[in-house]
């Protein structure tokens, strides 16, 4: 019994990770309406920059981290100037900007493979310790994942709700026109949420990466993860996303129990396409 | 597209035809022969995915999962029920099929076309997942070898008819009259009744339904018969390619491939997709010395393409013309 809730507790945690990538994805498409496919590579890129920062320039990981999430920002900034902002004004904007992520995903995935080669790289854990709480044992690395996950969270919906940015890029997801006439800058507002977004992955590579180690292809099966998890939530909520997050980690943790882990995509995906079937909408959002 | 088709137009496809029925008498060399066969296998692929996604609208990006499903349902019904390629090519095209109809049902109530991407992705995977899972039928990322070959016969005239890996020029026959029946069927869907109501509904969903056309019963059609094709080009490949690994024959590297093919040729036409699927399998194996680039070669012509060239090469030909008001005639 205690194997099991530990199970359901390091899936909260895992979909505690999966909440940070869905956010990303739901912070763009909630904004800008683009399904961002290259979202997979910055938390790619991001875990090669804690990789090399960490363990290459054994550079501490309080330092190291923050500077690959300020650089993943900045990248996710040049990435929404060169080519979604061109795309947006298009006509056919919506499979433009979905094929122009691909192509860049694809891109950036071979790039990362010939610069850094395909073998995969591990980074140590950050916390070696293991913490006991009521018969259950747990590593130290997996609390601090939980407790990074919480204050990420916790920050972005401060800045959503309380900060002038916050109102800016909510009222332009609601209306970009009539957000324009009071004065904010749109475009301005989707290369900022294009960052931040990026920025999430980030966090995330960050700490999944001592548990999964570090490669060219990591960046696809968690683009997945986080599709499934914004339509479980909702496409283009802030809050469905992690809520989403943690269900999906909850859901594959006690479906691995009862099948096996080579399975653990299909159910995941399996409940995902069940979603749409049933409730197109997500499971907290409002039928449109 | 819906222009009516002039003299010079019929013997436009004439010659083409012509041409690629005389070029094995020139091209004896086997290597691009194969490269000739993939190419075709590829502008089948192509053309398909192009009818759902161009003329449609419907952008899915889960086609590779047809292409495996047709690819293992011939394979394994060849070698667990010892019939025929020539019979099962078609009863896996029908499987494939058959899937797409599936899959199409819960796309029909989605409008929104990030969740048609998600919901057909995410299809893919697990039917990737599936087949590599499934080891006792398929032998997962081991290979499933020894499937059966098309068996030759003799034609009066011709002589024999073979089909082995040394003697290429039948499968290129072959793969060339399934590439003709392939387009004939896109060309007449779309230029029939059929075909302007699915560009009607790909250019205003509510405007086409205003106008009586029922939305689901052609998303359901075009869906049906495009996974019909690519099953069909995916049965034709394992017979040819004799191996197939989950990895090959439903990886995600397909779609990518497909995708760039369709956007360089040209989204939304006829020819865009072959010319695609021509030049970038040749420029593919041109770049052989750079093979490890290749993925970033074809990533990088995706974003060029969408950037810089959307409506493809295809149509490149047209800004030449004395008339551009033609430019957009289809």
């Amino acid at each position: 019994m205690s194997i099991f809730i530990e199970q359901i507790i390091n899936g909260i945690i895992i979909g505690s990770m999966y909440a940070l990538i869905g956010s990303g994805i739901a912070l763009i498409y909630g904004t800008m309406r683009v399904l961002n496919l290259a979202h997979g590579e910055f938390y790619m890129l991001g875990g090669y920059i804690v990789f090399f920062l960490v363990v290459t320039y054994a550079v501490p990981a309080y330092l190291a981290i923050p500077i690959a999430i300020l650089a993943i920002f900045l990248l996710g900034l040049l990435v929404q100037r060169l080519t979604i902002a061109y795309l947006l004004p298009r006509e056919e904007w919506a499979f433009a900007t979905i094929a122009a992520t691909l192509g860049l995903s694809i891109f950036l995935q071979n790039l990362a493979l010939l610069l850094f080669g395909e073998q995969f790289q591990s980074i140590p854990y950050y916390l070696s310790g293991v913490v006991e709480i009521a018969g259950l044992r747990l590593p130290q690395q997996r609390l601090l994942m939980l407790v990074v996950a919480i204050v990420t969270i916790a920050i972005m919906t401060f800045v959503l709700a309380k900060t002038r940015f916050g109102w800016a890029l909510r009222a332009t997801s609601q209306d970009k026109d009539a957000a324009a006439v009071v004065g904010i800058p749109a475009a301005r507002i989707y290369t900022l949420t294009f960052g931040i977004a990026a920025a999430l992955g980030c966090v995330a590579a960050a700490m999944l990466a001592p548990i999964y180690a570090v490669n060219p292809w990591m960046g696809l099966p968690v683009l997945f993860k986080g599709f499934v998890v914004v339509i479980l939530g909702g496409l283009g909520s802030f809050p469905g996303a992690i809520v989403g997050g943690i269900l999906l980690g909850i859901v594959e943790a006690v479906g691995v129990q009862v099948t096996s882990s080579e399975w653990r995509d299909v159910i995941a995906f399996g409940l995902m396409i069940l979603v749409i079937w049933v409730r197109p909408w997500g499971l907290f959002g409002k039928p449109q | 597209m819906f222009k009516p088709l002039t003299l010079q137009s019929y013997l436009g496809v004439l010659a083409l035809v012509a041409v690629a029925l005389l070029l094995p008498l020139f091209v004896t060399d086997s290597y691009v022969l194969h490269l000739l066969i993939l190419s075709i296998i590829f502008a089948m692929f192509a053309s398909a995915w192009n009818l759902v996604t161009g003329f449609a609208g419907l952008k899915t990006f889960g086609h590779h999962a047809f292409f495996g499903i047709g690819a293992y349902a011939s394979a394994l019904i060849g070698i667990n029920l010892g019939l025929s390629p020539w019979l099962t090519i078609w009863i896996a095209a029908l499987i494939a099929a058959l899937a797409g109809l599936f899959i199409g049902t819960p796309i029909l109530r989605i409008r929104s076309m990030p969740h048609v991407a998600i919901v057909t992705l995410a299809f893919a995977e697990i039917v990737r997942i599936t087949i590599s899972n499934l080891k006792g039928i398929t032998r997962g990322e081991l290979g499933l070898w020894g499937i059966p070959a098309f068996e030759g016969f003799s034609l009066p005239l011709v002589g024999e008819v073979v089909f082995n890996q040394s003697v290429k020029v039948w499968y290129y026959y072959l793969a060339l009259f399934l590439l003709l029946i392939s387009m004939g069927l896109v060309a007449l869907m779309m230029r029939s009744k059929v075909g302007l109501a699915v560009v009607a509904m790909r250019d205003g969903e509510d405007a086409a339904e205003s106008l009586g056309i029922n939305l689901a019963r052609y998303k359901l059609l075009v869906f049906g018969v495009s996974a019909f094709l690519v099953g069909l080009a995916g049965g034709f490949y394992a017979h040819y390619v004799g191996i197939l690994t989950p990895m090959a024959a439903v990886g995600p590297d397909l779609i990518i491939l497909v995708i760039a093919m369709v956007l360089v040729g040209g989204l939304g036409t006829l020819s865009g997709p072959i010319v695609g699927a021509f030049v970038l399998t040749f420029l593919g194996e041109s770049l052989r010395v750079l093979d490890d680039y290749r993925l970033l070669i074809y990533g990088g012509l995706i974003i060029l393409s969408i950037m810089f060239m959307p409506r493809g090469l295809a149509t490149i030909g047209t800004l030449f013309r004395r008339r551009p008001a033609d430019v957009r005639a289809d």
